[in-house]
């Protein structure tokens, strides 16, 4: 560390508020015993000012104030304190101001006042009495009283006197009602119908009502109309494709993994289906939560369950591997991290990330319960696995059985074979290896000279590569050299001398050359042609007399020969040509000693195999490929991205200020500190195996004596449903979220889902039957002034499609929408990938891309027009609530991606199919599907003119760019 | 049937149609001026409420929060851990020790593996300027913008790997998720044009820098403030309207819209969303005009396309010239921040791509640097000659440095977040100033320690703003660009 300051020891006088103060010891006067109460004058000092950076799990020069021990021990500087002797003290040296006025300490944060430094010093002068037992910590804002920390509250509906009668009937009615009484407002009237049932089935399934469903609700006039409507919807399959993408979204759901390389991810989509399955069956939540930390452990050889552990592994992680260890540490550490946040954020609604470098600043998480969740996970990596029954396992066996036998005869076969053909050549070795005078080829260099020839085109055909005698290409060649005969002699394979090489080389989408053979023949050393295919043609400006060629894939001696990225031709023959068609060998390596012994024996082999040799390797080479290809139809597992779980036995520790590299207090794998006092805590032994970690957590999470956990999921629905929970900050019931704006109505919806076992389609038909769910959304001037954003609900809130309800709405209206259900997703970008992947976004999209955008395959840091553009988050982090903003991209998209005009074909084709001829006719069928209303008169005139002007589609390509369709009230 | 409460609708469809005909027959910004400007002004309004996440935060306020000296900013990015020692910082101690090893760290492993002897440069350093720095020759054209430069040598970095780094660099943060500098200026000081985005990245036409798009998210932020993606060879997406549609068909079909919007509005009132959205509307159709004229470079003298090197035979040259010429055209017409990029991801082959010299650095930087050199030079002179760096502020970054010894049995170097140099220069920048160094060796900051947070808090102090003060709560925290750190470098102050 860098000195900055220069410090003077001494500071006789400094003014503090008008008053002098004398720091020299002996003129010091404190009044009284505050000065030497170590609770009431130095703790207070010490927590406000010190602790922060010097406690055990952060201890800034490695010196900690936490205890009497630690301040005796001292840091990086010797001791903290000598009792007795505050002058010679290296703490009150680093408090006391300087000439600036400045201290040395606090580094962050303002000098101590001047009667703190006296407290101090007095309480060091009497000789520091520390009370026993006395841990000096920083203090939380909230500690466990904190509201969302107490046990559910019974809280019983209240009852308001003179609420109307309708609004008597629901539980959640009466509580709504009664807050705003309190405020002295009312809610609305009920919605109109056409209005209700567009806003509760795009609620419930994510989807437009159909017209004919619209016209029907709106006739029926039994008394269970709208509840009937509900339970329809709530059955839909299309309820879990909606309702499972806002779990996907708190799970952080990515089909790639991120970071530098993010490589897009296939087989994670089976949690994507399961997920929606889940909620379809109405699985019991806290079975969704023990399936999701430990599926493996529940029921490891049902698929259906194994799946979701898949949770753990969703989200980004670095994979581009480092060699540096100190890194290394630091980058699994982050892994973990990622799966302690999200976890704990998405059932608990607590943010422990802020507890990995320090205790949390604002709630009661020690840094210990942080480690002790890591300690949890530390078995937990990402990656695939089979997952199937040990019956699937056993039947796979046995099919494959004897298929591997027969591959054993046959490769027993072919070794013989080859035996016998290698003793052989052995008899040929000395004959052959005389022949071979020249030295071998040579990435820095390798220069062939013959005979002056006539040639237009040149070409360097690969028989072998120099580190692999049975691969023929993927080499380089940095410089491919041809040269003229005679004495001025030039090479003339130079692209500036008009030449023009050819040659299959690997492909970077994104820059097509950056392989390309150009880069053997354009004069530089630095890029190189890497080939996919053994032969590199040079067609030369005009017909030349050449005598020579040089060719290499490391001209400037920068690696050693063996390196992988420099690999190079083995064996080869250069033929040149006058036509391009007829081709003369003019030099070959059939004279140079081989590239290495396995080259030496690939070519004393070729030279001595008989024909009928060959023709028996051949028809063992062919059953052979037979046999593979029935092993191949053998029913493979599925193999899934659920994660892979390994033992991870302790001692775990803390890590001092968050890095690897300093380990601090041993912790075990145990519930959070947090809720000690109301859910019954566990701690488990370092010994226990990976798998009970997890299961642990899982039960504890879900426990009757959790508060949290129905609390925060409870608050998710009314999210969803409503666009904000009764507290605002669904993935943060800490100090820094919001609080709630009905307390008891959320502790009431919690025990419900207790009450339900923990079925969630019992609390929706509750949430969507209420008057509060039904009224209208009417604006009232006078209610706005009270309560302007209706978190009091004194209308529906309104808001604005998501990105995936907005597209899906365009197909669903247009008539496209294809509802299979589930498998692999579709892609509206091109995939590329050169080492790391690239996401191109799409300009055309095929019909195989009309499925529901939850089956979109949802890679991390691509941006697909409609969906980035209206919100869909990136899921980098988990997104517990969805923004719903405006920019100029929307309108640009909607307006002119092809995807709007070929929906607004379809929807114009659409019309005219149901509608016929007659433009009123169209008109009319068109607000139906839009909007779920008619047009008004003047509305209708209008949209009959842009008929007639420019044709049907351009009344569909505006009602699909309006803003009524992407608004629900 | 009923019909719908639209027939109770105030202005007749009719008289909205012709109103907003009137509108679309004069879509310049310089004709709908008045209108314009209030429909951003409107935009803006409408859409700042939904910036209050939680109710124990102060709403958002938008502007600066003390006069500033910048008010926009040219961000050049040079993707690859572009080498400190061979390009910014002279270290002659390498010249003097070449090939012997680094005192104290012999055999230390770095994110390739072992490391060899001490390498000095390949090029040669002298004296630049009227300060005399001591200045690389592989850089010429940049030597001429020494004096206006505040370099600071003593960058570190949390990771060493380009990902996490470029991002780390980009958004304060090593891990996805978070907002870009440019998204947070747009956050706090909303749009500074009528027809054009606030925030744009211009990527390289070679590809993405490492983490892609990551670089330019707006993170948790509301989308609008996401940069729009722009280059020379790749127009805003989605720009132009359907080549079937004809200009009658557009205006006509928008009128219409525009009336259908303007209707449902007024029938539903309390809900700013709602305009907002029109004025979006508006400020996407004078994209559709200003955007195409900003990459109309027809109108630039020979001067200046020839300073630029527009026209160079390297194709990857020209390229990113044209880059750098858009680049000011955006700054000159009211775009906030511009994120450009010279070279882009990691390839197959180290260095290749980008300025990652794993195994060749001097045939990697001989390919890199004429790329770089000239065009960004241009850049910085043609912004000096039109009075605009005055109130631009120019930074230069990369993700992380480079080691001063070669990997093993190589001539490269291989990465190094434990020192690096970014530099700045404009308004409020003093120039001419090198603050902190690196150790003899290049291989860690030892004078002064600076973090990328600190880089961040100078610049938007620049900006007028206290980064302490640019906040936006999620997930637990007020989170910021420069996470909980974060320092002014007064040195580097003019």
């Amino acid at each position: 560390m860098i000195d900055r300051f220069n410090v003077p020891t001494r500071m006789a006088i400094a003014w503090f508020g008008g008053i002098a103060l004398t720091l020299a010891i002996s003129t010091v006067s404190v009044r009284g015993d505050d000065a030497v109460d170590f609770k009431r004058g130095v703790q207070p000092v010490l927590e406000a000012h010190c602790i922060k950076c010097h406690m055990p799990g952060n201890a800034k020069g490695e010196l900690s104030l936490a205890t009497r021990a630690d301040v005796l021990k001292g840091g990086e500087d010797g001791a903290a304190i000598q009792p007795g002797d505050a002058d010679a003290s290296h703490l009150i040296k680093m408090i006391t101001p300087g000439a600036d006025g400045k201290a040395k300490m606090p580094k962050k944060g303002d000098t101590l006042p001047a009667d703190a430094i006296a407290k101090l010093r007095a309480w060091i002068t009497s000789g520091a009495a520390w009370p026993d037992g006395v841990v000096v910590r920083e203090r939380a804002k909230a500690d466990r009283t904190w509201w969302s920390l107490q046990p559910l509250s019974d809280a019983e509906p209240p009852t308001t006197p003179g609420a109307p009668e309708a609004w008597t009937r629901n539980p959640i009615d009466k509580f709504i009602y009664a807050k705003l009484a309190e405020q002295h407002l009312t809610p609305n009237a009920p919605a109109d119908r056409r209005t209700l049932i567009r806003r509760v089935t795009y609620d419930l399934i994510g989807l437009p009502p159909t017209p004919e469903e619209v016209e029907a609700f709106v006739a029926d006039k039994s008394p269970d109309a709208y509840a009937k409507l509900v339970d329809r919807l709530l059955a839909s399959p299309h309820y879990g494709e909606r309702w499972g993408r806002h779990w996907l979204d708190v799970a952080r759901f990515g089909e790639s993994n991120g970071f530098e390389r993010n490589v897009i991810i296939d087989n994670l989509w089976p949690y994507r289906d399961y997920v929606i399955r889940s909620f379809n069956d109405d699985k019991p939540f806290d079975r969704f939560v023990r399936e999701q930390l430990a599926g493996d452990v529940i029921d490891g050889d049902n698929v259906d369950v194994a799946v979701g552990t898949a949770f753990l592994v969703c989200g980004p992680y670095d994979n581009v591997g480092n060699q540096d260890p100190v890194q290394k540490a630091q980058i699994r550490a982050n892994t973990i991290d990622e799966i302690v946040r999200t976890t704990a954020e998405a059932f608990l609604g607590l943010t422990v990330g802020c507890a990995r470098c320090h205790n949390h600043k604002f709630d009661p998480i020690m840094q210990a319960d942080y480690y002790a969740l890591c300690a949890t996970f530390a078995g937990v990596y990402h990656g695939s696995r089979d997952v199937a029954t040990p019956d699937e396992l056993k039947q796979r066996a046995e099919a494959l059985a004897p298929l591997n036998a027969r591959l054993k005869e046959l490769d027993a076969a072919k070794a013989a074979l080859d035996k016998s053909i290698a003793q052989n050549a052995k008899q040929r070795e000395a004959e052959a290896t005389a022949r071979w005078t020249r030295p071998p080829v040579d990435r820095y260099g390798t220069e062939e000279r013959f005979d002056a020839v006539d040639a237009r085109y040149v070409r360097l055909v690969a028989e072998s590569r120099d580190d692999q005698p049975n691969a023929r290409a993927g080499f380089g060649i940095d410089e491919f050299e041809v040269w003229t005969a005679g004495e001025a002699t030039r090479n003339v394979a130079l692209a500036s001398n008009g030449a023009k090489a050819e040659g299959a080389s690997r492909v970077a989408p994104d820059f097509a050359d950056a392989y390309a053979a150009k880069n053997a023949i354009d004069g530089r050393f630095g890029a190189r042609w890497i080939s996919t295919e053994p032969t590199l043609t040079i067609t030369l400006a005009d017909t030349q007399r050449v005598d020579r060629v040089v060719f290499s894939s490391d001209r400037i001696h920068d690696l050693p020969k063996t390196h992988v990225k420099t690999r190079f031709v083995g064996d080869y023959h250069i033929d040149v040509s006058l036509d391009g068609k007829t081709w003369t060998t003019v030099a070959d390596s059939s004279d140079r000693k081989p590239p290495s012994a396995a080259h030496a024996k690939q070519r004393l082999r070729d030279a001595t195999i008989t024909p009928d040799e060959q023709k028996r390797l051949a028809k063992i080479a062919a059953e052979k490929r037979d046999v593979q290809a029935q092993i191949a139809k053998v029913p493979s597992p599925p193999s899934w991205w659920v994660g892979q779980f390994r033992a991870a036995p302790g001692p775990f520790n803390i890590f001092v200020g968050g890095s690897p590299q300093r380990p601090g207090d041993a912790v075990h794998a145990a519930s959070p500190s947090t809720l000690m006092d109301v859910a019954k805590p566990y701690t488990l032994d370092d010994k226990a195996p990976e798998s009970q970690r997890r299961m642990a957590l899982a039960e504890w999470i879900v426990a009757d004596d959790n508060p949290l956990t129905p609390r925060v999921l409870a608050n998710r629905l009314w999210h969803w449903h409503f666009g904000t929970g009764i507290q605002s900050t669904p993935s943060d019931f800490g100090y820094m979220g919001g609080r709630p704006t009905h307390p008891e109505l959320l502790d009431w919806l919690a025990r419900q889902l207790h009450a339900s076992g923990w079925q969630l389609k019992p609390l929706h038909r509750l949430i969507v039957t209420s008057q509060t769910y039904r009224q209208s959304s009417a604006f009232r001037d006078d209610a706005a002034q009270v309560d302007s954003d209706a978190r009091l609900l004194w209308r529906f809130p309104p808001r604005r499609l998501s990105g995936e309800e907005i597209r899906d709405s365009e197909l669903a209206i247009a008539g496209k929408l294809d509802t299979r259900m589930g498998g692999p997703g579709f892609r509206l970008y091109e995939y590329q990938q050169d080492n790391v992947a690239t996401y191109v976004p799409l300009d055309r999209f095929g019909p195989e891309t009309y499925r529901r955008a939850v089956y979109h395959q949802n890679a991390r840091a691509q941006r697909v027009d409609v969906m980035t553009d209206f919100d869909c988050p990136d899921p980098a982090f988990a997104a517990p609530r969805r923004s719903a903003t405006t920019t100029p991209l929307q309108a640009l998209t909607m307006l002119n991606h092809n995807f709007t005009m070929d929906m607004a074909g379809a929807l114009a084709e659409r019309l005219q199919r149901e509608a016929g001829k007659d433009a009123a006719s169209q008109v009319r069928r068109a607000f139906l599907l839009a909007f779920a209303r008619e047009p008004s008169a003047d509305e209708a005139d209008a949209a009959q003119r842009l008929i007639t002007q420019h044709g049907l589609r351009a009344l569909c390509r505006a009602l699909l760019n309006s803003n009524e369709l992407i608004y629900i009230n | 049937m009923p019909r719908s409460n639209y027939s109770r609708t105030v202005a007749s469809l009719d008289t909205l149609l012709s109103r907003r005909s009137l509108l679309s027959s004069v879509p310049t910004a310089m004709t709908g001026m008045g209108l314009v400007h209030l429909l951003s002004r409107e935009l803006a309004a409408a859409t700042a409420p939904s910036a209050r996440p939680s109710r124990n935060h102060a709403a958002h306020q938008l502007g600066a929060h003390y006069e500033p000296k910048a008010k926009r900013v040219l961000q050049v990015f040079c993707p690859g851990a572009a080498s400190h020692i061979d390009l910014w910082e002279h270290k002659p101690e390498l010249e003097k020790r070449h090939g012997q090893p680094l005192p104290g760290e012999e055999n230390f492993v770095s994110f390739q593996g072992k490391n060899g002897a001490l390498m000095q440069s390949p090029w040669k350093f002298k004296p630049a300027g009227r300060c005399g720095k001591m200045f690389t020759t592989r850089l010429p054209f940049m030597a001429q913008h020494v004096d206006d430069i505040a370099f600071v040598h003593s960058m570190q970095s949390k990771s060493n790997t380009h990902g996490p780094g470029c991002i780390f660099m980009n958004t304060g943060h090593d891990i996805e998720g978070f907002p870009a500098a440019g998204a947070w200026l747009s956050y706090a000081l909303g749009s500074s044009n009528d027809n054009l985005p606030t925030f744009v990245a211009i990527p390289d036409i070679r590809g993405e820098p490492p983490n892609g798009k990551a670089n330019w998210s707006n993170g948790f932020l509301p989308a609008r403030h996401q940069a729009i993606v722009m280059a020379a060879h790749q127009p805003v997406r989605n720009l132009q309207r359907p080549a079937d549609v004809s200009k009658g068909e557009e205006a006509d079909t928008r009128s219409f819209l525009d009336a259908l919007n303007e209707r449902h509005a007024e029938a539903h009132p309390g809900n700013s969303d709602l305009h907002a959205r029109m004025a979006a509307y508006e400020l996407a159709a004078r994209m559709q005009l200003s955007a195409p004229e900003v990459m109309d470079i027809s109108g630039e003298s020979e001067a200046t396309k020839s300073m630029y090197g527009i026209d160079d035979p390297n194709k990857l040259k020209a390229a990113y010239a044209r880059n750098c010429l858009l680049a000011r055209r955006l700054l000159e017409r009211g775009v906030r921040y511009v994120n450009l990029y010279c070279a882009s991801r990691a390839s197959g082959v180290d260095g290749l791509l980008n300025w990652d010299a794993h195994k060749t650095l001097k045939a990697d930087y001989d390919r890199h640097c004429p790329i770089f050199d000239q065009p960004t030079a241009a850049l910085i002179a043609d912004l000096r000659q039109r009075g605009m760096l005055d109130d631009t502020l120019v930074l230069w970054t990369t993700e992380f440095g480079r080691m001063p010894t070669h990997q093993a049995g190589t001539a490269g170097r291989d990465h190094n977040p434990d020192g690096f140099t970014c530099w700045m220069l404009g308004a409020g920048v003093k120039g001419g100033t090198s603050y902190g160094a690196t150790d003899a060796f290049g291989r860690r900051a030892e004078v002064n320690p600076t973090t990328v947070w600190d880089f961040y808090a100078t610049a938007l102090h620049l900006l007028g703003l206290e980064h302490t003060r640019v906040t936006r709560y999620y997930n637990g925290l007020d989170r910021r660009l420069t996470d909980v750190h974060g320092n002014l470098i007064e040195e580097i102050l003019a």
